[in-house]
């Protein structure tokens, strides 16, 4: 019995200690899967804040993008050019589900909406691995001059390496949360955004146009995807086994709450590092592939204690 | 009005009983902000019960205080005789408390006569095995029970509507399912929020006659919110009039109409 | 015509409470049982070959009505969305594993029956969230319980005897001297048995959904407050679907294994396999029992057919076939959400009132 506690409350940390390269090595892996987990979860945000509707299909629409930039480049069209392209298929994307689903949907139930989403996760899983294949791509990341070295930091005698693409996605992901935080704070569209999330029909009786506003949400959720779908792809490969990873995005949406941009950012960092150090320090005690349900207990856990999520407001519940 | 907790006899030949709920200076808090400030007053037995009072006066939350959707944060609430202590709304439900809400609150995926049987909860005790066998003892209750409701929804002259979605009613009569849902319960108390908000003058004498009748043929305790003065004065034995969330006046409808807290505060000086 | 309420009167509530009040309604039920007991055991489906017919579409198929009459339950008639269907038809499976391993002289009809009561007891664990989790934070809270279970079929050797392959493989079993599980089985008696349990539990569930607890189930998914308020313990109603509906998937699961696939490993028990199964429900019809017949039925057989199509008459690659029907599939969840939210089952009961009051319009 002390054994077991020793190796759940002493082990660890003491391997911690010993080892801190090691340990800020766990940590910074961590920190990158965190960040693609809140880019993730920030599309999902961006939609739900905007129309209310829990898109499940974001997660797919990261593997789809990323599917769609190797696949035309794949076809001998010129990276950047592929890239500019992606851009244009994700926003007819956002314009084809807004004219087709959403707009046919409009006062239904959330449920309705939410499994309309999954239909759509369906359509784009078939309809990507159809025109593109099922195999699995590489990234094309030289191509999209992402830098692909690494740098080796020895603190003390230790060793941590830095992949620059890890680096890269960082930076990026920094650059793409200002950006979308200017443009909500700074511009007409990102205003008035602000004002639908608010209230639909307020901001209707102002002369705001809801169906416009949900083009420009899910477009702007799609580039957020796109965004993702490279960094991952970078990291590993582009293919739809991927979508299982995305789903993490939702226990972070627990963690951070479903309208709260820092909240999908802090709730990311926190599942990725917090899954990266179970796995790592806790993991060999049950066997490994705990990464796989961690995240989702802890969200399961945390939602006992705080259903709103840590930055949600609290619920008060009328009749 | 005679202080007493003795029953008596109105000058209309009404009876009242004996006090069947007391409120004990209730306060209520959300937050930083008082809904209810030391509000006192009964309810009795066999009468009709109206609480007024202008919008964010507090009527709608001394309702949820009654059932149970809220706790006060002092204050105490005596029912049949007893201290109640701090109960789940099933709980008040068990205890024979029904209503009505101000925003309808049906059971939309259902049927009226679906809606209306669901008011026979408490009182089906066939247990799971019953249930999905559905024979023998299990089935004569679920008879026993519509045949009940189906009395209630004749009452209430809403059997042209017994097997459509409430959903799609018109507004009047899903106040009327909503009513006899509640009658199902078969209720010691019955606490109606609103029941003539919305309707037309038509619609609101059904509505009235309906009350009037329930109080009458069923005995039933009714206590109820209302904004239409003309109403609330033909049909309450006694009014409270809450303002900003402490009592202004508790009487019959003629003290309460000449009392000048009142006519100041909610009635308005006469233009 | 054929079709007609009129001179059916009813001279009791009894009679009115039955499960098809209409002759013409039960005349339907009885040529369908007719020909699910007569016919199909021994010709099959018409235009297709036997075996085929049988293992690849008639037993998957009401094993899965089976399933869907359980996430049914859970989504369609209480409100609370679950993707952990596949993980709770593992739980059924893997203790109907353990179960024969213990017990293997028992009946395996009693123990597939009582395996269910396992994944019941695991459902009803994950449902207590749900009383404080409610809307899209209860579908978190089910794909813990979709993801765990799945680490636990993998991690915990135990569950299938420490087999190497980590695969749980089906003894053969006997009842009554007939082969039933196993590869000697034959597809008849295994289509048969499948069937008899169906119709079982579709009786139960119709009349559960019809009763007390039925109501107290859609009261909640209605408006929780308001049923709270009339007297219907939130905890009891909740977590009495969760493992009822658990029960079912667990059913189905440990038929799934023993009486269609022969062996099974994690992979069976999926999230994917749990979104095929919310397919079957939204499709089929949300609270509706003929629904989850006849979204089973879709979703199972239109991709095969689809598939079948494509080789014999397009010649087209089997891969591209199984692309297209996920777009196809996607598309027709999404259309009929938009058309008939209430799936397939709200269409046919919209057919049968038309063909009532044939041939007026209205």
């Amino acid at each position: 019995m002390d054994g077991l506690i020793y190796s759940i409350l002493g082990d660890p940390f003491v391997q911690m200690w010993q080892m801190p390269d090691f340990f800020i090595q766990v940590i910074w892996e961590g920190f990158v899967s965190g960040i693609l987990y809140a880019l993730i979860a920030l599309g999902f945000v961006l939609i739900f804040k905007a129309s209310g509707i829990f898109n499940f299909a974001q997660g797919i629409m990261v593997v789809f993008s990323g599917l769609t930039l190797v696949g035309l480049h794949a076809l001998g069209v010129p990276a950047f050019v592929a890239l500019l392209m992606t851009i244009v298929v994700m926003y007819g994307l956002a314009f084809g589900i807004e004219r087709l689903v959403l707009r046919n949907l409009v006062n239904q139930p959330d449920i309705i909406l939410f499994m309309a989403t999954i239909g759509l996760t369906n359509i784009l899983i078939g309809g990507g691995q159809w025109i593109f294949g099922s195999e699995t791509k590489s990234m094309i990341t030289t191509e999209l001059l992402i830098p692909t070295g690494s740098s080796v930091w020895e603190p003390g005698g230790g060793l941590v390496i830095f992949q620059h693409i890890d680096i890269a996605a960082a930076v990026i992901a920094a650059l793409l949360i200002v950006s979308l935080a200017l443009f909500f704070s700074k511009t007409k569209v990102g205003r008035a955004l602000r004002a639908v999330a608010d209230d639909h029909q307020a901001s209707l009786s102002v002369g705001i146009s809801l169906n416009q506003i949900w083009v420009i949400t899910w477009f702007a959720a799609g580039i957020v995807a796109l965004v993702a779908g490279i960094m991952w792809g970078a990291r590993s490969d582009v293919s739809f086994s991927l979508q299982i990873i995305a789903l993490k995005a939702l226990p972070v949406l627990v963690l951070g709450g479903f309208t709260s941009v820092p909240g999908a950012i802090v709730g990311g960092l926190i599942i990725g590092v917090g899954e990266k150090l179970f796995e790592i320090y806790w993991g060999p005690l049950l066997g490994s592939g705990v990464e796989g349900w961690f995240a989702y207990v802890i969200a399961l856990v945390f939602l006992l204690f705080r259903p709103q999520g840590l930055f949600g407001e609290k619920i008060i519940e009328r009749v | 009005m005679k202080d007493t907790k003795e029953s008596f006899v109105t000058e209309d030949g009404r009876h009242i009983g004996s006090v069947i709920m007391e409120m004990r200076n209730i306060t209520l808090r959300f937050g930083g902000v008082v809904a209810i400030t030391n509000a006192s007053f009964d309810i009795r037995e066999g009468e009709i019960r109206a609480i007024i009072g202008p919008n964010g006066a507090g009527k709608s939350s001394m309702l949820n205080v009654i059932n149970g959707f809220y706790h006060p944060q002092e204050g105490e609430i005596w029912f049949r005789g007893k201290k109640r202590p701090s109960l789940r709304p099933y709980e008040i439900a068990e205890q024979g408390i029904a209503r009505t809400f101000q925003n309808i609150a049906l059971f939309k995926g259902m049927t009226t006569v679906e809606n209306v049987m669901t008011g026979r909860q408490l009182m089906l005790k066939k247990n799971f095995l019953w249930q999905l066998l559905r024979i023998g003892p299990a089935l004569d209750e679920e008879v026993v029970h519509r045949r009940r409701c189906e009395e209630i929804i004749d009452f209430l002259e809403i059997q042209a509507i017994r097997n459509s979605p409430v959903g799609s009613l018109p507004y009047g009569l899903q106040k009327r399912v909503e009513l006899a849902r509640a009658l199902a319960m078969e209720p010691k108390l019955l606490l109606l929020d609103e029941p003539m908000a919305g309707m037309n003058v038509e619609e609101k004498e059904d509505m009235s006659r309906f009350i009037l009748d329930v109080n009458d043929q069923y005995g039933t305790t009714i206590a109820l919110i209302e904004h239409d003065m003309s109403v609330v004065m033909d049909l309450a034995d006694r009014v409270v009039v809450l303002d900003y969330g402490k009592m202004l006046a508790d009487g019959t409808p003629d003290e309460v109409q000449k009392n000048q807290a009142v006519i100041d505060a909610y009635l308005g000086v006469e233009h | 015509m054929f079709y007609r309420e009129a001179g059916q009167f009813k001279t009791s509530y009894a009679e009115y409470l039955q499960a098809l009040p209409l002759r013409e309604d039960k005349v339907g039920i009885a040529i369908w049982l007719l020909l699910a007991v007569f016919y199909v055991p021994f010709f099959g489906l018409p235009g297709l070959e036997y075996t085929f017919a049988m293992n690849a579409i008639m037993i998957p198929v009401l094993i899965f009505t089976i399933t869907a009459l359980g996430l049914n339950i859970l989504v369609g008639y209480t409100g609370q969305i679950s993707l952990g269907t596949g993980a709770f038809m593992g739980v059924g499976a893997y203790a109907c594993y353990k179960l024969t391993t213990y017990f293997p002289d028992v009946n395996i009809i009693l123990i597939i029956l009582a395996s269910g009561f396992v994944s019941a007891a695991v459902g009803a664990l994950f449902g207590l969230p749900s009383l404080r989790i409610k809307g899209f934070y209860l579908v978190v809270a089910t794909l813990a319980a979709q993801f765990f279970l799945e680490w636990c079929f993998i991690r915990v050797e135990w569950l299938y005897n420490y087999n190497p392959s980590g695969a749980i493989e089906v003894p053969q079993r006997e009842v009554f001297g007939i082969v039933v599980t196993g590869a000697a089985a034959s597809p008849a008696t295994r289509y048969l048995v499948v069937l008899g349990i169906l119709i079982f539990l579709t009786i139960i569930a119709g009349n559960l959904v019809r009763g007390r607890i039925g109501r107290s189930w859609m009261m909640i998914r209605d408006m929780d407050i308001a049923a709270e308020l009339i007297g219907v313990r939130p905890l009891r109603a909740k977590l009495s679907a969760f493992a009822v509906s658990s029960y079912y998937c667990g059913v189905s699961g440990a038929l799934m294994v023993f009486l269609w696939l022969g062996a099974a490993e994690v992979e069976s028990f999926d999230v994917n396999h749990s979104f095929l199964y919310l397919f079957m429900v939204i499709f089929g019809g949300l609270g509706s029992i003929t629904g989850s017949y006849m979204g089973a039925a879709f979703i199972w057989t239109f991709p095969i057919l689809l598939k079948e199509l494509g080789k014999r008459v397009f010649d087209i690659d089997s891969i591209i076939m199984e692309n297209v029907s996920l777009v196809a599939i996607g598309m027709l969840i999404v259309f009929i959400l938009i058309k008939e939210p209430h799936g397939l089952a709200r269409l046919w009961q919209l057919g049968k009132q038309k063909l009532r009051i044939w041939p007026f319009a209205h």
